[in-house]
Parts: structure tokens; C-alpha cells; sequence
């Protein structure tokens, strides 16, 4: 049992990358794309708002292995084609960039309109006062919720295993259904995902902690 | 079979698609039911004196928070079946989904528990309700109030989550969906169908929690 733990140790090391690799680009894809179009929601608010909750309503109302196949299987009848990795990563990315860009939106919503107020009749610019009145206060806010958004895309990242894409799960499935061993290959798997979302969490906390502005004061 | 008009033929595929979504409506739903007890049950473990208890919860809860819940449902289907125990998709399915939620309701009902005046408990001691008695009689009931919003959103996250069943072969709104798609060769149509009907109940689902926590709120 030990030694069959040891020898399919490294393809869950090169699982482990794969389910990293789709999960932090589409992480850092959907983070970028929340943040846009929560600025976009803010420069027009009258014109977007409709669009923005349209869009949020359709992707949070939806189950992500919905979207991931109608991009996966759905998209080609329209001509775009993608590869399962890249349809892993597109629809991830917007998945979780209607989730980011509540995120920012809650947070930007948490800084004190008095406070921007009270800047304005100090005779601080507009730079002046996001860079540092509200990116602080939004920032730390926002650090925990991002950090649980992408423990959530780690884990979602797991469906793509249903189109095949050799990240974690799929990688444990081949080996369980080769090898007709259930309890190592599973284990190993659950430790696998158990210690990736740890470390993001951990992560965020020293971020927060050695941080000043980004320890909530309240 | 190729059909070349899938939206004619649409209100055709419904009592498949009403079947699948009835079967992902009861699967949540007692998944939710199960897991609002059993999440009580975590909570109550969490706070108790025994260190062996607190711990335990502390692990359940970290487990199926970090883990994904096609893992969760992957092990609850395979290992048992490889320990000799058979247990077919659905009954697989509701265990796995089961836990999964009682351990985000052990959370979300644990705020709800701690906003509760210390002096009710202790009024309750004073007139010697049982331990019991006060958890259900005094605590649950305000608690859901409470937490209400949280656990309608709890529940949408449930109908979500399972949309995975259908890799263990339980014929649920997605299981449909691909069924459609296999049969009609019409992905792009049969997939969106089915993710309409997700949405469909998830609106649903919202706006009742909306409603009704008005409705609360209005009432005091």
C-alpha cells in the first residue's frame, strides 16, 4: 500500500501543477476581468447596470460545469473551437469574474461616501483620494473574499476533469480505475486539494498580517 | 439523428428536462434538510467541552470546505463499493452532498448561534428547560430566522454543486442535458436548456428568500 502511494506520487506531483496552472490563470484572469468591469459598472452606472446584472445573474444562476460545457461542447457549433485546457481556463476565468466583480464592488461600497466627501472639501485630488482613501480600505475589505474566491476556483477547477483536462482529479480517477485501489489514490487526492486551499488561506493571512494598511481596523 | 431544429422540437425534450430538474430539486432538498441537522449536530460538537469532539468538527468542517465536492462524491461512491458496499449513484449523492452542506450550515448557523443573548440560556437554565429543549425550542428557532438569507443562498450553492452527480450516472438536469446532446447533436442548444432551467430555479429560489425575509422583517 506504501509502496504504491510512493510510485504514483509523481503523477500527482504533475497533476498538481496542471490543476494549478488552470486554476491561477484563470484566477488572475477573472480578477483582472472583475476589476474591469466593476470599473466599468462604475464609470457608467446608468448604461451598465442592466448589462452587469444580467450577466452577474446568468453566471452566478448557473451551475460552473453548465458553463464549462456549453463552452466546451456548445461553442464549436458557433465556430470556436478551444482545446480542453483553454476552454477550462476561458470559462473558469468568467466564471469567477462575475464573482470578483462583486467582490470589488462590495468592497468599494465599504469605504464611507462622507470620507471622499470630507477629502473633496480638503482639496484632495481625485487621484489622490483612491490611491489613498479607497484602494486601502477596499483592499482590505476585499483580501479575505479574493482569497476565498480563489480557494473556490481551486476547487472548481476539479469539474474540469469531466472533459478530460489531467488536472488532479482526473489524474486520481485514471489511477484509481487502473490500479482498482480506491483508498490511496483517494486520500492522497483529498490531501492533495486539502493542502492547496490551506496554503492559499495561509497565504492571505501573512499578506494581511505583514501588510499594515491591509489589517482591518474595525 | 441529427435534428436540424432543436427549438422546434424543444417543448418535446420538457418532460425529460422536468424530470431531470425534479430529480436535482429532491436531491438538494434533502441534502439541505440533512444538512441543516447534521450541521446543528457540528455545531453543537464544535462548542462542547470534550477537546476529542471540538476537534472532530473542527476537522469535518475544514475537510469539505477545502476539497472539492466531485471529490467528496467520487469517494463516497467508489470506496464503499470497493470496501464491499454498494451504494447506488443517488444514495452516494446525497451522503457526499449531505455532509458537504452541513458543513458550510455548521458555519453559517454557528453566527447565528453566538448572536444569541447569554441571558436567554440562562433564563431558560432558571426555569429548568432541559439542554435540549432550550437548543430547539429557544436557540434553532431564532437562529434560522437569523440566518435565513445565508441559508436560501446555501441552498442555491447546493443545487449548483449538484450538477455533478451526473458523473456517478444520477439522471439529473445536467445528466439530461447531456442526454440531449448526445441524442439531438446539438450541444450548444441542449446544454443551454439545461443551464436555463438551473437558472430558473436558482431565481426562483431567490426571490422567495427575498420575499420572505421582507415579509420577516416587516413582521419584526
Amino acid at each position: 500500500m506504501m509502496n504504491n502511494l510512493i510510485t504514483i506520487l509523481p503523477s500527482y506531483g504533475a497533476a498538481v501543477l496542471v490543476t494549478l496552472e488552470v486554476s491561477v490563470l484563470a484566477a488572475l484572469l477573472g480578477i483582472a476581468g472583475g476589476f474591469v468591469i466593476n470599473a466599468l459598472r462604475l464609470r457608467f452606472t446608468r448604461s451598465l447596470a442592466l448589462p452587469y446584472g444580467f450577466f452577474v445573474w446568468l453566471i452566478r444562476g448557473t451551475p460552473y460545469l453548465s458553463q464549462l460545457v456549453v463552452i466546451y461542447f456548445g461553442l464549436p457549433a458557433l465556430g470556436v473551437t478551444m482545446s480542453a485546457v483553454q476552454a477550462t481556463i476561458v470559462s473558469l476565468a468568467l466564471y469567477s469574474s462575475a464573482y470578483f466583480a462583486e467582490i470589488f464592488r462590495a468592497a468599494w461600497n465599504s469605504v464611507p461616501h462622507g470620507q471622499l466627501e470630507a477629502a473633496q472639501v480638503f482639496g484632495i485630488s481625485r487621484w489622490a483620494r483612491f490611491r489613498v482613501i479607497e484602494l486601502p480600505q477596499a483592499a482590505a475589505f476585499a483580501l479575505p473574499l479574493l482569497a476565498n474566491q480563489v480557494i473556490l476556483v481551486i476547487k472548481e477547477s476539479s469539474v474540469a476533469s469531466i472533459i478530460t483536462v489531467p488536472e488532479l482529479t482526473m489524474t486520481a480517477s485514471g489511477i484509481v480505475s487502473a490500479t482498482y485501489t480506491y483508498i490511496g489514490p483517494y486520500a492522497l487526492l483529498i490531501v492533495a486539494y486539502w493542502l492547496l486551499t490551506q496554503a492559499v488561506s495561509l497565504l492571505a493571512q501573512q499578506v494581511s498580517a505583514r501588510i499594515p494598511f491591509l489589517r482591518k481596523t474595525s | 439523428m441529427n435534428d436540424p431544429d432543436f427549438l422546434a422540437h424543444a417543448a418535446s425534450y420538457l418532460p425529460q428536462l422536468l424530470q431531470g430538474a425534479l430529480t436535482t430539486l429532491w436531491l438538494s432538498a434533502l441534502a439541505v434538510v440533512c444538512g441543516f441537522f447534521a450541521g446543528i449536530f457540528i455545531y453543537t460538537m464544535s462548542v462542547s467541552q470534550s477537546r476529542l469532539l471540538s476537534t472532530a468538527a473542527r476537522v469535518h468542517v475544514s475537510m469539505f470546505r477545502g476539497t472539492p465536492v466531485l471529490v467528496q462524491l467520487l469517494v463516497f461512491y467508489y470506496v464503499p463499493s470497493a470496501l464491499g458496499l454498494d451504494l447506488p449513484g443517488a444514495v452516494a449523492a446525497a451522503i457526499a452532498l449531505s455532509l458537504n452542506t452541513a458543513a458550510y450550515q455548521s458555519q453559517i448557523l454557528g453566527v447565528g448561534f453566538r448572536s444569541i443573548p447569554r441571558g436567554q440560556i440562562e433564563a431558560a437554565v432558571t426555569f429548568n428547560l432541559t439542554r435540549r429543549q432550550t437548543l430547539w425550542y429557544i436557540e434553532v428557532p431564532q437562529v434560522v430566522r437569523t440566518t435565513l438569507p445565508a441559508l436560501v443562498s446555501e441552498m442555491i450553492d447546493v443545487i449548483k454543486a449538484s450538477a455533478v452527480v451526473s458523473v456517478i450516472s444520477v439522471t439529473d438536469l445536467m445528466r439530461v442535458g447531456q442526454q440531449l446532446s448526445s441524442s439531438t447533436y446539438r450541444p450548444l442548444e441542449a446544454y443551454s436548456l439545461a443551464a436555463c432551467f438551473y437558472l430558473g430555479i436558482t431565481t426562483l429560489l431567490s426571490i422567495t428568500g427575498h420575499v420572505y425575509s421582507r415579509y420577516a422583517t416587516r413582521r419584526g
